[in-house]
């Protein structure tokens, strides 16, 4: 019986090669897409998930009122961690934890190392095991360090790691360590990144810091005992923060801030580990989100969902060329169930090769793909259990529905009416239509999501951050030699060049630049009775003008000498609350504070998701410069550059040249948007040329269903305008309910997502009608080509073929 | 007694007014009658024949076969009972296109589950039988249309029925053809197979050894 089945089944399928063709292509298609984009989304899921403690460990964060409402943070002082252990109950474990770049140091070699310092606990905390040296507590000697595998490869080469004594640029200063394990490895799918680990207590700030509850600059991660809930472990850490931050809530309360819902000013809260890669801090408590992840897949389910429907309706159109022999079979005795079977059986069969297809493009286009959306993943996940497991329930649930609701609609006929070869048509055609509304729907969503992407990023790409984003060119000072230092020889190095116009250096960058960093720092103090917060930078006198921002008030740095003095911006000069900021002095550092020489005109300095902050800048020789920022001419901006890259390998020879132009760092700061708008294009892409697959399959057999019809009408007079018109116009009908339903639900989704913008574009009408005509047009063409050539055939030639 | 029909009408409701198709019609069929059924068309004689082969329902009466009473049966029980002892002929011969001759012979036989071996010797009795071993490889497209009423034959056969229900088995064939149809029904039913056949030619239900003569679903 079932080789009967399955004989049938395939000269169905070859005897209409078009359609099955249709279907496997349009099917791999979609398999193939959504196995890649599945693989992403759970690549990021699976995010710091390795850890065998991981269920048990925690990253500290506190949640505290200030007047400006609540804020959270995870940066914690030095003495906190120590503290914590011993004043509430229930620390198995606790490591604090700073990333930092590094120089590292080995003979003729200086590599910038992703360098991190942690406590003693951090390797038995967590996972990353100790492939050679010293297994056990490897960073309880401070004079040692780990390092992992790639990191012995860069350092060593094939000489043996362990033993070996290397120096880290540690305050300036070389400082010799010596190599005491090697772990394997961080896995991409870690939120921990380093190549060396090192102790704590060797960091640059830590001799300034030491007991200093003010100063927050590291996180903390804590391991409580089995058993210990995060809830009753906060519970007990009410008394802690009562003792050790009594200061600044009794300041907070003074200056007007609201407790919180349990009358509290500030609270320590934990956050589980495998929500570290999830979470945020910006709107003033731990919002974690995993909406991308489930967007990816999301568009990878609309992707199958389409091709599902459009093998559905291919399926039930044909099944009117099949009427008779499911009448034949049912008055030769097959039972509804023996029906079901067969046609499901042969749905199963497209399934499978398509699926088998899908599998194989996907593994051509992987790399592809990880190039295209900046994902790690790798084919060995699909060889993974629970990728199998998925594969095949995917499959399953596909065939059971797709496969399964024809086959159901086929085995159910009456046999009279399937042997007079018709089908009551109403009911059929309406699930039909609304399958088509549903798809189109989707296009329409994926393409107003994709035009309102892009035109955040055009946006965001294009604003005027306040700042010579196009002339500016900025570089880490990643040398061993001091930041003051290093300036002034550039600034000698590169004053006969006429193209490079002023140089001038700060200790952060703009943007991201190619160093891949991006932090903020931030200070706090009193001003007249209240808590002031500010952001803080260290420039270079000649800041402002190499940056072309502008003046509000007062004057700009003049010189070296200016250092008693700071600038402040426009944002920073309303906090103040201050009639004449010029005359305002600030308290902090010195005992006479400083003076306020002058008020910058506010400019974007954060991502555009944010509203312009406080922000305060410093000069000083004693302050570090990290990043030097070089004006150049807009004529010849190629050899400029060059001229600085070769200038930087003068001055330091062993480091690394990083340098690139503003508007590239900005470019790198919405990396993720960008990656997001090019899988939603080619989401929508995919979507829309399956939803075509779809379209011309369903106009082939509509068409081919009304040969007679168009026949006759031609002979009675009807011109090839009007049969087009007639034919094409319930396929546009139901893309225009499509866009009815689908553009609210566009708009809500978009609307949702900009919110996160503090700039952002204006979500007009116009997104949505483009995107509703663009499908139209889509439609269109593919019913169209179809349409006019049957209407232009020989009417005599149409009605011979009935 | 093969089949027994007690008052049976069918109707259908058409707006908001009863149409029948069949008002009460009262059959015998003795086993090894040849019944022609006749009538002017839509007099409902293929309404009639559907019912008897248990594809179509009926609104009231009763239907025994075998002493069975169908009108009570559940559709499987039904399925079963024709599945078993009765054969269809159409009138557009209804082989499916995508199986060979001997595949669409087969077909009946698999679906009541006859072993392999079986059902060839069965397939290859029948294509003996009609004359056809030549044609088995061949698909229903290339075969003339007595051949493939042939064919139609053979397969309604092959489950060796009680009974064969004949919708115009010669409606689409030339005369010629149709003598030869009608040749081997009268010798399947010296053979004692029970058949009913409508036909609008007076010529061909002759062959029958009792006439019915419908009109608008009234036996007259
Ligand atoms: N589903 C239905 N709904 C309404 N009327 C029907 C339906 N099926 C059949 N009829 C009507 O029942 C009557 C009998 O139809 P039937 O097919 O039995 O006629 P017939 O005697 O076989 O005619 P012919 O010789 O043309 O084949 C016809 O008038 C037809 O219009
Ligand atoms: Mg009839």
């Amino acid at each position: 019986m079932l080789k009967n089945y399955l004989k049938i089944g395939w000269r169905n399928l070859m005897k209409d090669k078009t359609f099955t063709l249709l279907n496997v292509i349009g099917l791999s298609i979609a398999f193939g897409a959504a196995i890649l984009l599945a693989m992403s989304a759970f690549f990021d899921m699976s995010y710091d998930k390795f850890h065998a403690n991981g269920d048990q460990i925690y990253q500290v964060y506190d949640v505290a009122q200030t007047p400006r409402g609540q804020e959270a943070g995870t940066s914690q002082p030095e003495p906190f961690a120590e503290a914590l252990r011993t004043e509430v109950p229930g620390v198995e474990k606790i490591t604090r934890y700073l990333q930092d770049g590094g120089l590292v140091i080995y003979g003729e070699k200086e590599i910038d190392l992703n360098t991190v310092w942690v406590d003693a606990d951090f390797f038995s905390m967590f996972t990353f095991p100790v492939l050679k040296g010293n297994e056990h507590d490897p960073l309880q000697d401070q004079a040692s360090v780990v390092i992992t595998e790639s990191a012995a490869n860069k350092l060593f080469g094939n000489e043996e790691a362990i033993g070996q004594t290397i120096n880290i640029m540690i305050n300036g200063k070389e400082e010799p360590f010596t190599v005491g394990s090697v772990v394997g490895n961080v896995p991409p799918q870690s939120s921990l990144e380093f190549e060396v680990a090192v102790r704590f207590e060797k960091n640059a700030e830590y001799a300034d810091t030491k007991g200093v509850w003010d100063s927050q600059y590291h996180g903390v991660y804590v391991q409580l005992p089995s058993g210990v809930s995060a809830e009753r472990f906060e519970k007990n850490a009410r008394s802690f923060t009562e003792l050790h931050y009594k200061e600044s809530m009794e300041a907070a309360k003074r200056d007007g801030a609201m407790p919180d819902a349990d009358g509290l000013y500030r609270q320590l809260k934990l956050l589980p580990l495998k929500d570290l890669h999830f979470t945020g801090y910006r709107k003033g408590y731990a919002e974690v989100s995993r909406s991308v992840p489930y967007l990816i897949l999301g568009v990878a389910f609309l992707i199958l969902f389409i091709a599902c429907v459009n093998f559905v309706n291919m399926s039930i159109a044909k099944s009117a060329q099949r009427l008779r022999e499911i009448g034949m079979r049912k008055t030769l005795g097959a039972q509804k169930g023996q029906l079901f079977f067969q046609f499901w059986s042969e749905s199963l069969f497209v399934f499978l090769s398509s699926m088998g297809i899908g599998v194989l493009l996907s593994i051509l286009l992987i790399d592809d793909f990880k190039s295209m959306f900046r994902t790690r993943i790798s084919l060995d996940m699909l060889a993974e259990p629970w990728a199998v497991f998925m594969l095949l329930a995917t499959i399953l649930t596909i065939t059971l529905t797709a496969g399964g609701y024809p086959a159901l609609l086929f085995s159910r006929l009456g046999t009279i009416q399937s042997l007079k070869g018709k089908l009551e048509a109403s009911g059929n055609n309406l699930v039909r239509n609304a399958l088509m509304v549903v798809q189109f729907g989707i296009a329409i969503l994926l393409i107003s999501g994709t035009l309102v992407l892009w035109g955040q990023v055009q946006f965001m790409r294009n604003k005027d951050l306040g700042y010579n984003k196009e002339q500016v060119i900025s570089f880490p000072l990643n040398g061993k030699k001091n930041g003051h230092e290093v300036l002034r020889l550039l600034k000698d190095e590169l004053n006969g060049n006429p193209d490079i116009l002023e140089v001038s250096a700060s200790d952060n960058n703009l943007g991201r630049g190619k160093d891949g960093s991006q932090w903020s720092s931030a200070i706090g103090f009193e001003h007249k009775g209240r808590n002031i917060r500010t952001n803080a930078l260290t420039v270079d006198y000649n800041y402002i003008s190499t940056l072309g921002l502008q003046m509000a008030q007062g004057r700009d740095f003049k010189s070296e000498a200016d250092s008693l003095g700071v600038l402040i911006n426009e944002a920073m000069a309303r906090q103040l609350e201050e009639k004449d900021p010029l005359s305002a002095r600030l308290e902090v550092g010195s005992e006479t504070g400083l003076a306020i020489l002058g008020v910058v005109k506010d400019y974007n300095f954060q991502g555009l998701d944010r509203a312009i902050e406080p922000i305060t800048f410093f000069m000083g020789e004693d302050m570090e410069l990290r990043y030097a920022y070089v004006k150049v001419a807009p004529e010849n901006m190629a050899s400029s550059f060059d001229a600085i890259e070769q200038t930087w390998k003068k001055l330091e020879p062993n480091a690394e040249f990083l340098g690139s132009f503003l508007d590239e760092n900005v470019d790198r700061t919405f990396q993720r948007e960008k990656t997001m708008a090019t899988m939603i294009t080619s989401g929508s892409i995919i979507a829309i040329a399956l939803s075509c697959i779809g379209l011309f399959a369903m106009s082939l057999l509509i068409v081919a269903q009304r040969t007679k019809e168009i026949g006759v009408r031609k002979v009675l007079g009807a011109s090839v305008a009007s049969i087009t018109v007639l034919l094409t116009k319930d396929f546009l009908k139901l893309v225009l309910i499509a866009f009815l339903i689908a553009s609210p639900i566009a708009w809500w989704f978009s609307d949702q997502w900009l919110q996160n913008y503090t700039y952002k574009i204006d979500l007009g009408v116009w997104f949505f009608v483009a995107a509703g005509l663009l499908a139209m047009v889509i439609a269109l063409l593919t019913v169209g080509t179809r349409t006019v050539s049957a209407a232009a055939q020989n009417p005599v030639k149409s009605l011979r073929t009935e | 007694m093969l089949l027994q029909l007690n008052n049976i009408f069918k109707w259908v409701q058409q707006g908001g007014q009863r149409v029948f198709l069949l008002k009460d019609i009262n059959l015998e069929v003795e086993e090894g009658e040849f019944i022609s059924v006749m009538g002017p068309s839509g007099s409902g004689k293929s309404t009639l024949l559907n019912v008897i082969g248990m594809l179509d329902t009926f609104d009231e009466g009763e239907y025994n076969f075998l002493d069975e009473p169908v009108h009570q049966l559940k559709e499987k029980h039904r399925s079963n009972l024709y599945k078993q002892y009765i054969g269809f002929v159409f009138q557009a011969y209804h082989l499916i296109d995508e199986l060979t001759v001997y595949e669409n012979l087969e077909m009946p036989l698999l679906y009541k589950k006859i072993s392999g071996s079986e059902r060839k010797a069965m397939v290859a009795d029948m294509l003996d039988r009609f004359n056809i071993v030549g044609k088995k490889d061949l698909f229903p497209t290339q075969l003339s249309g007595g051949q493939q009423q042939l064919v139609g034959v053979a397969r309604a056969l092959i489950t060796k029925p009680k009974l064969i229900l004949a919708d115009e088995p010669t409606g689409n064939l030339n005369s010629k053809q149709g003598e030869d149809i009608m040749e081997l029904f009268k010798q399947l039913n010296d053979e004692g197979v029970t058949i009913i056949q409508v036909t609008h030619s007076e010529k061909n239900a002759e062959y029958g050894k009792r006439i019915i003569n419908l009109l608008d679903g009234r036996m007259v």
